[in-house]
């Protein structure tokens, strides 16, 4: 007990925020209900940030309706492989990659054969609202899948590499790049498995790695030496984050980014309640950072507000 | 100044301020309702009704009979709770002024009952009142032999201890064998006799004095003869004494039918006449009794706004109601407080009230049972690739089944485990079956059981505070706590510390830093 009272105490002392202080001191501060709806349907946040140039992939079609279903291979024609996605989903639940595909036969990201049933089952569930908040009638959203850069071909065991930038007033606050595993069946979600690798603001390169809560150097599959990580197009990274600010007006938001081969670091979605598992994946808490940004200027461009990160000297 | 202001307005502070208020409102009421409506802290307590039947019988000569028989009065140690009177063909009247109910009958002839019953309870201890300051009394005329007498007893009594009139009983008691006291009682006397001879040495030195006929309330009695007692005035106060011991005031469960009276029935126009005494004990709780309270003590309007004024169906189903709050304020310290993830936000609530059905074992084991047969169950429809809703749906029909064989075969082999399904919220249950089974092919099997297993930890910590029955009492007897659990609640939503799980969870920023 006592021992509790102490870490609490430590953990205080170096900033890091729990849960109920980032919903109460935090979210509920900066970020109004209202503008919640513009990120939780990722359609509507892909509208918009193509409407202010920012990259995301390109939408192949929307499945609404379950006589629809069926109707998959006609909406996907053309495409050797697609993203099928829950619009309401969070954390990455529904997502489901198909990196090839016939008439009978799909195979997902991690390899495996699914059936045309299996598929449709997949998106019968989506469009039900088995994967959004709240068990709301979704929407099943079909993109096209990112080429991956092959910079961070060494770091991941098959699946996504993403970067999610906090964003807290418009200005990046903490990043980290999350890699997927083995263990966490190919998905960047850091309980299940993933590696997440802390970044710094400035340069994009790893401060820290961490997997399961415990540090780590080295990816667990392919032995890249984490420490060797440094994201290109840094500063186009942090600015599609600054970017999000503008688009949605949550004071506090995660940018979930990857970087297409072609195209250059694109967003996948905006999140109004991003996790605190960044904290522990750059070893430092998010208090003091939030803190420090209180003191920036208000009213930047998100360009300026970049340069300014970028630039600045405590 | 501005920043004073703000600091003291704020939703924390005032959250607070509210708090206390509600606290110290639900202390008012608990207080009001003890004393006034006898509500009690323990559920187990109870409070006896004694009834009491006199049957007074006597044979009429032919003629008008009247018969007037001692009853007892309100300021006692007893509160009545009712009373009844059954005589059929006689004019009933009640003389409150003198406790004393009349019965006029006109050419009665042979054998006569009257019945009277009372029920009373054991009210809080009130000081007997209304007793009037008695005349003065006259000092009885004594020839000489008499007067020597009367002055050796007096001298006796100096022996003894206590106050003068338990001198006077306790040294008539002790020197029965004497002589000189022989000739003050008859040999065989009886305690009538004992008591007006006491009545008598006292009007020798002015104290007034009465008889007094009161019945010690024991299940099952059968007495026609009330135990007489002896009350006397001074101090400016009429004071109880137990004739074979002196010792002072109304033992426990005395009740004191008549004070004074020549003898506690009086028939004219009949003859063999007796009042036969039979006492039953009988048992309710506080809650019963409150009724009866709030009436006698003129409050009735609270009490009839009240929840327990209601009928006994709905009383038990806000019981049950009541309880909800603390188990709420259960699932929330388990969530923002300790930190746990569970399926669902009220399910373990909802499974924990269950439990308090079934009873902790055999509701875990059947609920287990279920989830185990439902998951299995699921896991085979999972191939048949149906819609999301009407999958649902088949699981909770498949629950339903369930629960429908599970409490029959619990029935026939009389396993109360195994029926105790019939508790359990089917639509909590379905769901929780689906949830499980997605997170299973989504999560993995880990995520699951621990899923489950948060849920079930849950569940039992809030069962382990509601199943008590002494907590469910004060939660209803005590129904004003509900507020303090709101805002308590409401206190705990501006809570940002860690949660506990937290604590282990960012374990490794502390020791970076080291």
């Amino acid at each position: 007990m006592l021992n509790w009272f102490k870490i609490a105490k430590k953990l205080k002392a170096q900033g890091v925020l729990g849960m109920n202080e980032r919903n109460y001191n935090v979210i509920s501060k900066q970020n109004k209900r209202s503008l919640y709806t513009l990120v939780d349907d990722k359609v509507k946040t892909k509208k918009l940030a193509n409407s202010i140039n920012i990259n995301t992939p390109k939408m192949i079609g929307i499945i609404e309706h379950q006589y629809e279903v069926k109707n998959l291979l006609d909406i996907v024609k053309g495409h050797k492989t697609f993203v099928i996605k829950p619009a309401h989903g969070s954390g990455g639940k529904g997502v489901l990659v198909i990196k090839e595909y016939n008439e009978n036969e799909f195979i997902n990201a991690s390899g495996e054969v699914l059936s045309f049933d299996d598929v449709y089952q997949h998106i019968s569930n989506t469009l039900s609202g088995l994967f959004s908040l709240g068990g709301k009638y979704d929407v099943a959203l079909i993109e096209e899948t990112v080429n991956f850069s092959k910079v961070f071909k060494d770091f991941s065991y098959h699946g996504v590499p993403d970067v999610r930038v906090i964003v807290y007033k418009g200005y990046p606050a903490m990043v980290m790049m999350r890699l997927a595993t083995k263990e966490s069946g190919g998905r960047a979600n850091l309980h299940q498995g993933a590696v997440g690798v802390g970044l710094d603001v400035k340069t994009g390169k790893t401060l820290n790695a961490v997997m399961h809560n415990k540090q780590v150097t080295h990816h667990p599959d392919t032995g890249a030496n984490l420490m060797d990580l440094k994201v290109p197009f840094w500063r186009e990274h942090l600015l599609i984050g600054a970017m999000a600010y503008d688009m949605t007006g949550l004071g506090y938001l995660g940018a979930d980014i990857v970087l297409d081969k072609e195209r250059g670091p694109m967003m996948l979605e905006v999140n109004a309640r991003p996790g605190l598992a960044i904290q522990i994946a750059n070893g430092v808490g998010l208090r003091d950072r939030l803190k420090e940004i209180d003191s920036y200027p208000q009213n930047l461009s998100a360009e300026q507000r970049i340069d300014w990160v970028l630039n600045y000297e405590k | 100044m501005r920043l004073f202001f703000k600091k003291f307005f704020s939703v924390r502070c005032v959250l607070s301020y509210l708090l206390v208020l509600s606290l110290w409102y639900a202390g008012m009421c608990c207080y009001y309702k003890i004393k006034y409506w006898g509500f009690s802290l323990s559920p187990k307590e109870v409070t006896d009704i004694w009834t009491i039947d006199a049957k007074v019988s006597f044979k009429a000569i032919g003629g008008d009979v009247e018969a007037v028989l001692g009853i007892p009065t309100n300021n006692d140690s007893f509160e009545i709770l009712s009373e009844e009177i059954v005589a059929n063909g006689y004019e009933i009247n009640q003389d409150k002024e003198n406790n004393v109910i009349v019965f006029k009958g006109a050419n009665k002839n042979g054998k006569q009952n009257l019945y009277y019953r009372l029920n009373i309870y054991d009210d809080y201890k009130k000081e007997a009142k209304g007793a009037l300051a008695p005349k003065k009394v006259a000092r009885p005329i004594l020839d000489d032999e008499e007067k020597i007498q009367m002055k050796k007893i007096w001298e006796l009594t100096e022996l003894q201890k206590g106050d003068r009139v338990q001198k006077v009983i306790k040294t008539i008691n002790q020197e029965m064998a004497n002589p000189t006291m022989s000739l003050v009682l008859p040999l065989n006397y009886t305690p009538k006799e004992f008591a007006e001879k006491i009545v008598h040495i006292l009007s020798y030195k002015r104290i007034p004095a009465r008889l007094v006929r009161a019945i010690k309330l024991e299940e099952g009695k059968k007495t026609d003869k009330p135990d007489i007692m002896l009350e006397a005035y001074f101090d400016n106060k009429w004071t109880l004494y137990d004739l074979n011991t002196a010792s002072v005031g109304l033992p426990e469960n005395w009740v004191v039918f008549q004070r004074g009276g020549v003898a506690l029935l009086d028939v004219h126009g009949g003859e063999n006449s007796k009042v036969m005494f039979s006492v039953l004990k009988s048992v309710a709780t506080p809650l019963k009794m409150a009724e009866f309270r709030a009436k006698d003590s003129a409050l009735l309007v609270p009490y009839k706004y009240s929840v327990y004024s209601l009928p006994i169906l709905e009383q038990n189903t806000l019981k049950w109601l009541m309880i909800f709050p603390l188990a709420i304020l259960m699932v929330v310290i388990m969530r923002n407080v300790i930190g746990v993830s569970t399926m669902g936000t009220f399910t373990p609530m909802l499974v924990a009230m269950s439990l308090v059905k079934t009873g902790f074992v055999p509701g875990l084991v059947c609920f287990s049972i279920m989830i185990f047969l439902g998951l299995l169950m699921r896991t085979l429809v999972a191939r048949l690739n149906l819609l999301l809703v009407p999958r649902i749906s088949f699981v909770v029909i498949f629950v339903i089944m369930l629960i429908q064989i599970l409490t029959v075969i619990g029935y026939r082999l009389d396993y109360e485990i195994i029926s105790s399904a019939i508790f359990f919220p089917i639509i909590i249950t379905a769901w929780i079956i689906e949830r499980a089974s997605i997170t299973w092919e989504e999560e993995g099997a880990k995520n699951t059981l621990k899923e489950i297993f948060n849920t079930m930890i849950t569940a039992m910590m809030t069962y382990v505070v509601i199943s008590s029955e002494y907590v469910r009492h004060v939660m209803f007897a005590f129904n004003e706590f509900n507020l303090v659990i709101m805002f308590i609640v409401m206190l705990l939503g501006t809570y940002t510390g860690y949660r506990l799980t937290e604590l282990m969870r960012f374990a490794p920023l502390v020791k970076n830093k080291d």
